[in-house]
């Protein structure tokens, strides 16, 4: 007998498609859209280039990236507590590095991408070698550094900030490509920001998508004990996923300084939260094995464009948490919701 | 008292029931039969309100009924024991079997009552176990009948038992069928899944047998089958036994992997074993002989504290799977396939192609048409059965997982492979392609050290036998393929007594 023969001669039907109102993407974008028709319906200044446009195209790059830092974690079905504070140390890192030394500012970016990396690592090694869950590893992590960054601030500085930029950052901050003009002919009105996250987007996704070690980190992700037995080095793949993210929250802790005009002590303190909302709303599984990272832009999107939109209305800071916080649980429970239809009919979501 | 009629369900890419009819009537065991994937576990989940069926109808005492969850089954009448275990190790035997109907008292749980119905549940089936053990101080066997007692304790007319000798020795299972003969005596009408057609011929009264998601027989007298019958309605076909290709195997040259007097962490003492290029060295022993154990710590899972493993005559430190599998060529095809050998949230291209996604990277890319590739090759060698390659492993039937686990190791061109188990739960003529599989490999030159506990797969399959027992080896003998003779011999060596240390 021939293994073919346990075939059956009737070929099995292929997969039934998702329904289109089941993929999540496609979800977000109409979501996205319809919040951008509503908010321009009630303020048609949320249109407005200079008051709206671009501080959010910013806005959505910091956090965007932000999103991806947890998200390499979240691959493995890991949490890293800790995004705040190593975007905080690296922002001091690369203040540092200017303000001691005369870094420019590409050395500053690299010493504080490398000082995120570290860190993260740190987590990573702490966590495959004691087997301590990730949770409790990172948020015990933070809570060192959250002292650690305060004495560093006090010991450095003047206290919350370093002086002064390096040469070309406060640009970042303040100019968009149409004040770079050939002729006639500008750019488009995008923060010099948007590009450097949009990097970082595109070589997350690729590495996820195709590379050897981000598939692995997914199949760890996956199911440890089997990685393990496939031949994956487990351990040294959440190292690596660990030094990812705090290499992400490292670029998110410049982009955000670049935006905020200082490397200061506070950089990072309000990462925590949408660092686990975008990834969650754009489909990622807390579980692990699977990740999103289109789907971390638009969940980062849509929580930036809420923000934006409410903020216009002029609600309180106070009002606008509490809104945000309902608007996500409401997209949250949908979403749950989707699934379950979707498993009934009998289709994998 | 409960006829399905004309049941359909699909899956994306599979029709799992195709108008399958089950009818039962109270008093008798009904033994629902067929392969994997032939339907039975939809069919069970149908009844059991799990599943909603796309087509046909159930009627339970003349009524039509609709389940629209396990619980609505449950109080319905009709208590389920999975295969799986579905106890909370961690609560009492009460607490287990009250979870669903936690009775309560001014809306705290009133433990006195719960206490009492989980006593009645017990006597029932005339169990004498405290009900404030916690489940997990339980055996295997006595975690069964408590979930027996579990489906009882609503008041259950139909009771679905799902393989459930899967993990009980001889004496337990026919303890258990004893109770369910006293159940049906009581008028209860019991469903019997199971693969063990010789404890189907001595338990149930009547058969329905599934294949392709269609009843080929319903609810016959058993009476009137032989077990080639059975078989044969069950494959659709004339059974023919497997007719494996004579090896030679060259007991001269080196071997390809030797252990020389390992003794490891987990208390293996002075384990010696050769298997030789071509040749299949079955691993016999009882559960719990330390057989994976052993896999494991030549894989560098577990510690190895004394003598030598050999590959190709040279000795060898493997520190890792992923070291055997680059350096050694050894691939290790685990028992627990769900849980070790496969990912099941993961498509078929990912489970089979991640050995081989080092070999195929191009500057730590993987470029997908070469992956693509790898994965339709073996897919087609084994016949995986999937509607596409990025079906997800954990939609597979039984079967297909396993061949998809076996893969990876072919795709990664092992020359030395551990096979862990490779066909429990699998069904008949899976099976069968299974070791026409697993001979063709060694006829190819591969060194294979078989693991099982299916003596009759031991002894059609291997070329000689190692019997384990306590973490030894109790004795080694030629197979000469004559079951009677060689069943004996392995037999009385595992009830030998343990050697001296």
């Amino acid at each position: 007998m021939k293994p073919e023969d346990t075939t059956t001669p009737e070929q099995p039907r292929p997969p039934a498609r998702l329904p289109l109102w089941a993929n999540p993407r496609i979800g977000l974008v109409v979501l996205l859209i319809a919040l951008i028709a509503l908010f321009t319906t009630l303020r048609p200044a949320f249109l407005n280039t200079q008051l709206t446009l671009v501080p959010m195209q910013a806005d959505i790059s910091v956090y965007a990236v932000v999103g991806l830092s947890q998200l390499a974690v979240l691959s493995l079905g890991h949490m890293n507590m800790a995004v705040g504070r190593m975007a905080a140390m690296s922002a001091f890192a690369s203040g540092l590095l200017h303000d001691r030394l005369d870094a420019p500012l590409i050395v500053a970016l690299a010493g504080g991408l490398a000082m995120g990396a570290l860190l993260g690592a740190l987590a990573g090694l702490i966590i495959a070698r004691t087997g301590v869950n990730s949770f409790v590893v990172t948020l015990a992590l933070d809570f060192a550094l959250i002292g650690l960054v305060s004495l560093l601030y006090a010991s450095f500085t003047d206290g919350v900030a370093f002086n002064g930029l390096p040469a070309g950052m406060s640009a970042l901050r303040t100019d968009t490509f149409a004040d770079y003009c050939a002729g006639d002919l500008c750019g488009p009105p995008i923060p010099l920001l948007a590009p450097i996250a949009l990097v970082a987007v595109l070589v997350v996704g690729l590495l996820f998508r195709w590379s050897r070690t981000g598939r692995e980190v997914l199949m760890a992700g996956s199911n440890a004990k089997a990685a393990e037995l496939s031949g994956i080095p487990v351990r040294a793949r959440v190292i690596q996923a660990h030094a990812l993210s705090g290499l992400l929250a490292g670029l998110a802790g410049f982009l955000l300084s670049a935006n905020n005009g200082a490397f200061s002590a506070g950089v990072g303190d309000g990462f925590l939260l949408p660092s686990f909302l975008a990834p969650v709303l754009g489909g990622t599984l807390l579980v692990g094995g699977a990740v999103s990272v289109l789907g971390t832009v638009l969940g980062t999107a849509i929580t930036q464009v809420i923000y934006k939109g409410l903020n216009l209305l002029q609600f309180q800071v106070d009002e606008l948490k509490l809104y945000i916080g309902l608007v996500l649980l409401a997209a949250l429970s949908l979403d749950r919701l989707r699934h379950v239809l979707a498993e009934r009919r009998g289709v994998p979501a | 008292m409960l006829l399905a009629e004309g049941l359909t369900k699909s899956f994306p890419g599979v029709r799992a029931l195709d108008g399958a009819t089950l009818q039962l009537t109270a008093g008798s065991v009904h033994a629902l039969l067929g392969e994997n994937g032939a339907g039975k576990s939809t069919l069970v989940k149908i009844l059991t309100g799990v599943y909603r069926p796309d087509g046909g109808r159930v009627v339970l005492d003349g009524r039509d009924v609709h389940f629209g969850s396990p619980l609505e089954a449950l109080h319905a009448g009709i208590g389920v024991v999975h295969q799986e275990r579905n106890l909370v190790p961690g609560f009492s035997i009460a607490e287990n079997i009250a979870l669903q109907h936690l009775p309560n008292r001014l809306g705290m749980v009133d433990r006195t009552r719960m206490r009492a119905e989980a006593r009645r549940c017990l006597d029932l089936l005339d169990l004498d176990l405290d009900p404030d053990t916690r489940v997990a101080e339980l055996s295997v066997a006595q975690a069964q009948l408590v979930e027996i007692a579990k489906a009882l304790s609503v008041d259950t007319r139909v009771l679905l038992l799902d393989e459930p000798t899967a993990s009980l020795t001889g004496d337990e299972a026919d303890r258990l069928y004893a109770i369910v003969r006293k159940l049906t005596a009581t008028g209860h009408a019991v469903v019997l899944v199971s693969h063990k057609l010789e404890e189907v011929f001595a338990v149930a009264d009547t058969v329905t047998v599934l294949r392709d998601g269609r009843s080929v027989a319903q609810a016959q007298p058993l009476s009137g089958y032989t077990r080639d019958e059975i078989v044969d309605l069950m494959v659709g076909r004339a059974y023919a036994s497997v007719e494996l290709t004579a090896r030679t195997v060259d007991r001269d040259a080196t071997p390809a992997l030797e252990l020389a007097g390992l003794s490891t962490r987990h208390g293996h003492r002075d384990v010696s074993l050769t298997v030789a290029r071509g040749e299949i060295l079955g691993l016999y022993g009882l559960v719990g002989a330390g057989r994976t154990e052993l896999a494991k710590a030549l894989l560098g899972l577990d510690e190895i504290t004394g003598g030598e493993v050999r590959v190709h005559g040279a000795p060898v430190r493997i520190r890792d799977v992923g070291q055997a599998l680059r350096r050694h060529r050894i691939g290790y095809v685990p028992e627990d396939r769900k849980g070790e050998g496969l990912f099941l949230e993961q498509p078929i291209t990912r489970n089979v192609g991640v050995t081989v996604w080092r070999r195929l990277a191009r500057f730590g890319l993987i470029p997908d048409r070469a992956e693509r590739d790898v994965v339709a090759e073996y897919t087609k060698l084994l016949g995986i059965r999937a509607a596409s390659p990025n079906q997800l492993a954990g939609q597979l039937s039984g079967g297909n997982q396993q061949k998809v686990s076996l893969a990876k190791w072919l795709a990664a061109s092992c020359d030395i492979l551990i096979v862990d188990e490779p066909t429990v739960g699998i069904d008949v003529r899976t099976k069968a392609a299974f070791h026409e599989l697993i001979a063709r490999l060694a006829g190819q030159g591969m060194a294979i050290l078989l693991i099982s506990s299916d003596l009759p797969e031991i002894v059609t399959l291997a070329d000689r036998i190692a019997v384990m027992g306590d973490a030894a080896v109790r004795g080694e003998l030629a197979n000469d393929h004559d079951y009677d003779t060689v069943s004996q011999r392995v037999i009385r060596l595992i009830h030998a007594a343990p050697a001296p240390v």
